[in-house]
């Protein structure tokens, strides 16, 4: 183990979060106020190699964004440890804050009234850039993110994309051994999107190694090495976009689309034997439903019928994608362990 | 960092926020239009009780100046903090390997510095508009007058920005400190003029003494020396109430999830 003032070796995991928990107390009411009790993170572990590039994958709510806050030193766990390069998030903050780069995703986080080139030596100075170095760093950021030629106009006219190219550059300007993404592709156009999972991508390549969280099945599967997919504050699966598909290897799935199916007909389907487990997705005017059984089983007759009444559309028999596993590991660990996640205590 | 890359910090950050603040059409307002109304309503009001013989139209210049002054040091300093919250940028800073009382010390005393304009603007307006007579009685002491009242108000600012971001409506509580400040400073009557038992209240305020420099070097009939020191002194015992103030705010920003909440 590394005391909290030796120099962490080179064996040392970039990151290493042990049963790292945070809970938020809060309340509800005015006049008779309640408090409450959610626990975000519930016993968190994973290790991340240096040069890794980690994915942390789960819906909104899951606990993401409280893990890599605690990671970078903004929040304090409630219980557990975590170390970033072999320094002590809790106690450790100037040390790791020193080795980190934080980037999130949406429009906050800028200063909008100047320009890029304004916002960029202006976090330079703060993250203690070396005077002779600024000018030579930030051209070389401009040129990674694509923003060369536009860094003298104000962030409040670029675009969604624009700005969050600017934010990895604010992220990296002080040459990060690690690097926190929260969400960084959320509302980015499809293009923009693709241009950013190269960036992250290119910062692997040059030795980084980066912490990505998202929602994004496919995000995940396209850039990360290892994947935890997390759910209500507890990690349910890691490993590879592969290791993860295993999981559901075995399973066929079936994708009926319906108008206006009940949850009484649902509930049918989930009750029935030869079903493993059925996930609804809602459509504009449709609900596509994904249903999983034993591979080999035949069993798409069989759902028809149980149907019923209910108006069916498309229906197509195909083998589970990394994509029906995510949907598995979330379902399977959903509603159960996110109501007891929130616990409401009256006093 | 050593102490020349923190100077270096803080005034790169001084110099930042007084762009920023040149960018927000409201505290342009507060601090460019604002002490020209305080000025001339001044103006007209000593004028209309005969008042006006002497240094008393300087008198009211500086004093209107020191208004906007302080006007833009509550607001600016006062929301310093909050805004950065609501911007996004307050976890990006705190996160920063850099001192954050470094930064704030920048932030602040760029609203004072810039709040100071105020002083230059009623000036050129009186000599302007009503013809005012510019004259210093001690012209060698007010450029430290000057210097004793911004770091006195910065400091002030920096303990304001600190207290403020812990009341969730600290906008009404700058709006309720505004008016007040500026009758018990002795910024548009001296205090000598206010009640006895207000007078200790406004020799703890920075404003007061910064007034009192400044007036003293310009109009006075004795260099500001007490003056001076007060602000100093008060400086430094602002600086640490912030200081003290800053650790509690960011350990229970930490602690409850605060430095990002909209």
């Amino acid at each position: 183990m590394i005391g909290p003032m030796e120099r962490p070796s080179t064996n040392t995991p970039a990151i290493e979060a042990i049963d790292l928990a945070r809970t938020y107390k809060t309340h509800t009411g005015v006049v008779r106020r309640r408090p409450i009790s959610v626990e975000a993170v519930r016993g968190v572990s994973f290790e991340v190699r240096p040069g890794e590039l980690f994915g942390l994958l789960g819906p909104n709510g899951a606990g993401k964004t409280t893990t890599i806050k605690m990671l970078i030193t903004l929040l304090l766990p409630t219980s557990g440890t975590a170390r970033v390069m072999g320094y002590d998030v809790v106690r450790e903050t100037t040390a790791v804050r020193e080795r980190i780069g934080y980037v999130f995703g949406g429009d906050r986080g800028l200063y909008d009234r100047v320009s890029a080139l304004d916002n960029l030596r202006y976090f330079a100075e703060l993250y203690g850039v070396e005077p002779s170095e600024q000018k030579r760093r930030i051209g070389a950021l401009l040129e990674l993110v694509g923003l060369t030629g536009r860094e003298k106009e104000k962030v409040e006219g670029y675009s969604r994309g624009m700005r969050q190219r600017l934010h990895i550059a604010r992220g990296l300007l002080h040459d990060p051994e690690v690097i926190f993404m929260d969400e960084p592709s959320i509302g980015l156009d499809p293009i923009g999107a693709r241009e950013l999972r190269q960036t992250v991508r290119s910062l692997v390549d040059s030795g980084k190694t980066v912490l990505l969280t998202t929602h994004y099945m496919f995000e995940a599967d396209a850039l990360c090495d290892r994947i935890a997919v997390i759910n209500a504050g507890r990690i349910v699966a890691l490993g590879t976009g592969a290791d993860l598909k295993d999981a559901i290897a075995d399973r066929t799935i079936v994708e009926i689309e319906t108008f206006g199916v009940s949850d009484e007909t649902v509930e049918r389907l989930r009750g029935d034997d030869e079903v493993n487990a059925v996930n609804m997705e809602e459509r504009d005017q449709s609900q596509i439903l994904l249903v999983q059984s034993d591979r080999g089983a035949h069993i798409t007759q069989r759902l028809l019928a149980l149907l019923g009444e209910t108006r069916v559309g498309k229906v197509v028999a195909r083998e589970p994608t990394l994509e029906d596993a995510y949907v598995h590991l979330i379902a399977s660990t959903g509603d159960d362990e996110a109501r007891s996640a929130r616990a409401a205590s009256v006093q | 960092m050593s102490g020349a890359r923190s100077l270096r910090l803080i005034w790169f950050v001084t110099w930042f926020n007084v762009r920023m603040l040149l960018a927000s059409e409201f505290f342009v307002l507060l601090t460019f239009i604002g002490p020209l109304i305080y000025a001339t309503l001044g103006f007209f009001l000593f004028r209309s009780g005969g008042g006006t013989a002497g240094h008393t139209l300087l008198y009211v210049a500086l004093g209107a100046g020191m208004m906007g002054v302080w006007s833009t040091t509550l607001f600016g300093c006062g929301g310093a903090i909050a805004w950065q919250r609501w911007e996004g940028t307050l976890e990006l800073l705190v996160n920063a390997p850099t001192r954050y009382d470094f930064i704030l010390v920048g932030q602040t005393f760029g609203a004072v510095v810039f709040g100071f304009y105020g002083i230059v603007a009623t000036l050129i307006w009186g000599v302007v508009l009503f013809g005012m007579p510019i004259e210093a009685t001690f012209p060698l002491i007010l450029p430290l007058s000057l210097l004793a009242a911004v770091v006195s108000l910065g400091s002030l600012g920096m303990l304001i920005a600190t207290t403020f971001v812990l009341y969730r409506h600290a906008n009404a509580l700058g709006n309720l400190l505004e008016y007040p400040i500026w009758l018990v400073a002795g910024l548009l009557v001296p205090v000598a003029t206010l009640p006895f038992w207000v007078r200790p209240l406004s020799w703890l305020l920075a404003p007061t003494w910064g007034m009192e420099a400044i007036r003293g070097a310009a109009i006075g009939t004795e260099p500001p020396i007490l003056a001076i020191v007060m602000c100093f002194a008060l400086a430094v015992v602002y600086y640490l109430a912030a200081r003290v103030a800053l650790i509690y705010v960011l350990a229970k920003a930490r602690r409850d999830a605060t430095l990002s909440l909209q």
